[in-house]
């Protein structure tokens, strides 16, 4: 099949992609819409779709989370091309961490992601958890105990 | 050499035994500054003029009231009995003057471009729709299609078998189109602007575009993809760049047709080859036989031919801040390789060996030490 090379179509692609979100504040950020990006910044390093090896990290339904993991051989059967498995809720994250070492970076992708692709299944456990309550303020000094009493 | 090949798809979504080879014009170059600026061109050739009347701002007996009046000597409506006389008249920053430069019919409404390059743009387009990553980058849902290019077998469309909606509905969805339809269908929305009292009221996107060849699939098919939203229809002999690129921008999802498919090296020949259909055709040749430029960087003959790194595994370092070696024990030993023996044996913590008082020296030896 005659595949088109990542750098090709990182230059076709860099000004105008369905996945580039060019917004004026900050600066002119350029964020990323594409499930493959770990970082969700619009470069050459981390955007998925020029990649042929790409990795992504999504939550999952009920508190999981997904991997995503683009087959390099597969770049021209889009339906086959990314394969899924999803870590459920109950399983630890140091777990989940070492699994997506294990199934990425130990088997030739690329080394410079797997921190991002940790951090980010970090966020996303999270922001899975519930949000801890404030404790109330400590009242200080007898008056303020008393006024709190009566 | 064997050529690579695609996998035709059957009616119904499954992958059939049949294949075929890739056809050459897939191999062509992708220039999106090419295909850019044919589409520029291209897309200005179906403008109708248009102009504001000849007489705008003209129809008044204005004149200029000259000087001495301490008004502007812009020509002003003459007479008196209403509002309008002594109003300033003609000029384009006038209420109800004539507009600056008006617009002429006349005006340069199409483009030539040269037929070579739009055949070069052409199999350009085609050639990019050959990459799921360049439809996915255009906004094509194809992540359910289970190739790309998608041929599918031109069985399906045998003895009018797609003439009714239904069935070219049917049929998308089986072939993994169904998704991009969707997402046709759910982004029409109301043009913003003035084109919507101008006969263009809606906008959406664009859906796949189904290339048949009419010779052996029929046109039936035409009226059955019609009034699918988004979804376009087109001849393998008659392709367009409008439909191939929209907006300029590569990676059109094309469902071929296997006929249509099988007609390509026909119409498009190949670099080689004159095309068979176009009057001296070549296709255009790529400059680079490697775009890949970590494979080129990496390459044997690339490393080769560079120096190696200087230094080695130790490298010199040039501005850097002195690190003191009494403190710092990696730095005293690269000044002094002992001072790992010297450390290691604990030869600094000894106590010197004392045979108790040291002896007195000889009487000869005092004597020869204080002679005065």
């Amino acid at each position: 099949m005659a595949t088109v090379s990542s750098d090709l179509i990182w230059e076709i692609t860099r000004n105008t992609s369905s996945n580039l979100v060019k917004r004026k504040q900050a600066g002119g950020v350029s964020f990323s819409r594409d499930p493959l990006n770990l970082r969700n910044q619009y470069s050459r390093k981390y955007e998925g779709l020029v990649d042929d090896k790409a990795i992504g990290v999504q939550p999952a339904e009920e508190g999981g989370v997904t991997l995503l993991v683009k087959k390099a051989n597969k770049q021209n059967s889009p339906a086959t091309a990314i394969q899924k498995s999803t870590f459920p809720a109950s399983r630890s994250t140091r777990k989940i961490y070492a699994s997506i070492v294990h199934s990425t970076t130990n088997r030739g992708y690329r080394l410079d992601l797997r921190r991002d692709a940790v951090a980010r299944a970090s966020a996303i456990r999270k922001s899975q958890k519930p949000v801890k309550e404030e404790k109330p303020a400590k009242l200080r000094g007898a008056k303020a105990r008393a006024a709190a009493s009566a | 050499m064997s050529r690579p090949t695609v996998t035709v798809i059957n009616a119904d979504g499954s992958a059939s035994q049949d294949t075929l080879p890739i056809a050459n014009v897939f191999k062509a170059p992708i220039r999106p500054d090419i295909v850019h600026a044919v589409h520029t061109g291209m897309n200005k050739n179906k403008r109708q003029p248009y102009a504001v009347s000849e007489k705008a701002g003209h129809q008044t007996s204005a004149e200029s009231w000259g000087t001495g009046r301490a008004v502007a000597r812009i020509p002003r409506v003459s007479g008196g009995g209403t509002h309008r006389a002594g109003q300033a008249a003609f000029g384009n920053m006038c209420r109800s003057g004539r507009m600056f430069a008006p617009t002429k019919v006349w005006r340069k409404w199409h483009q030539k471009i040269n037929l070579n390059q739009k055949r070069f743009a052409t199999a350009s387009a085609l050639a990019a729709s050959s990459s799921a990553a360049l439809l996915l980058a255009r906004g094509h849902e194809v992540s359910t299609v289970p190739e790309v290019p998608l041929v599918i077998s031109s069985s399906a469309f045998a003895n009018a078998a797609i003439s009714k909606t239904s069935k070219a509905v049917a049929l998308l969805k089986a072939v993994g189109a169904g998704p991009d339809v969707e997402k046709v269908k759910k982004s029409r929305k109301l043009r913003a602007g003035k084109g919507k009292m101008r006969g263009r009221r809606y906008t959406q996107r664009r859906g796949p575009l189904v290339v048949y060849n009419p010779d052996e699939d029929g046109k039936e098919l035409v009226l059955a993809f019609r009034n699918i939203a988004g979804v376009e229809t087109s001849s393998v002999y008659s392709l367009n760049l409008l439909q191939l690129a929209p907006g300029g921008h590569l990676g059109r999802f094309i469902i071929w047709t296997s006929s249509a498919f099988a007609a390509l090296d026909k119409i498009y020949g190949s670099t080689t080859e004159p095309s068979a259909l176009k009057k001296d055709f070549l296709l255009p040749s790529t400059i680079m036989k490697q775009p890949d430029l970590s494979k080129l960087i990496n390459s044997s003959e690339v490393q080769n031919v560079l120096r190696p790194v200087r230094g080695g595994a130790i490298t010199k370092r040039t501005v850097v801040q002195k690190k003191n070696p009494l403190k710092n024990f990696q730095v005293q030993l690269r000044l002094n390789p002992y001072a790992a023996a010297f450390s290691k044996e604990k030869l600094g913590q000894q106590k010197v060996e004392s045979k108790g008082k040291p002896q007195k020296p000889a009487e000869a030896f005092q004597g020869l030490l204080k002679e005065d």
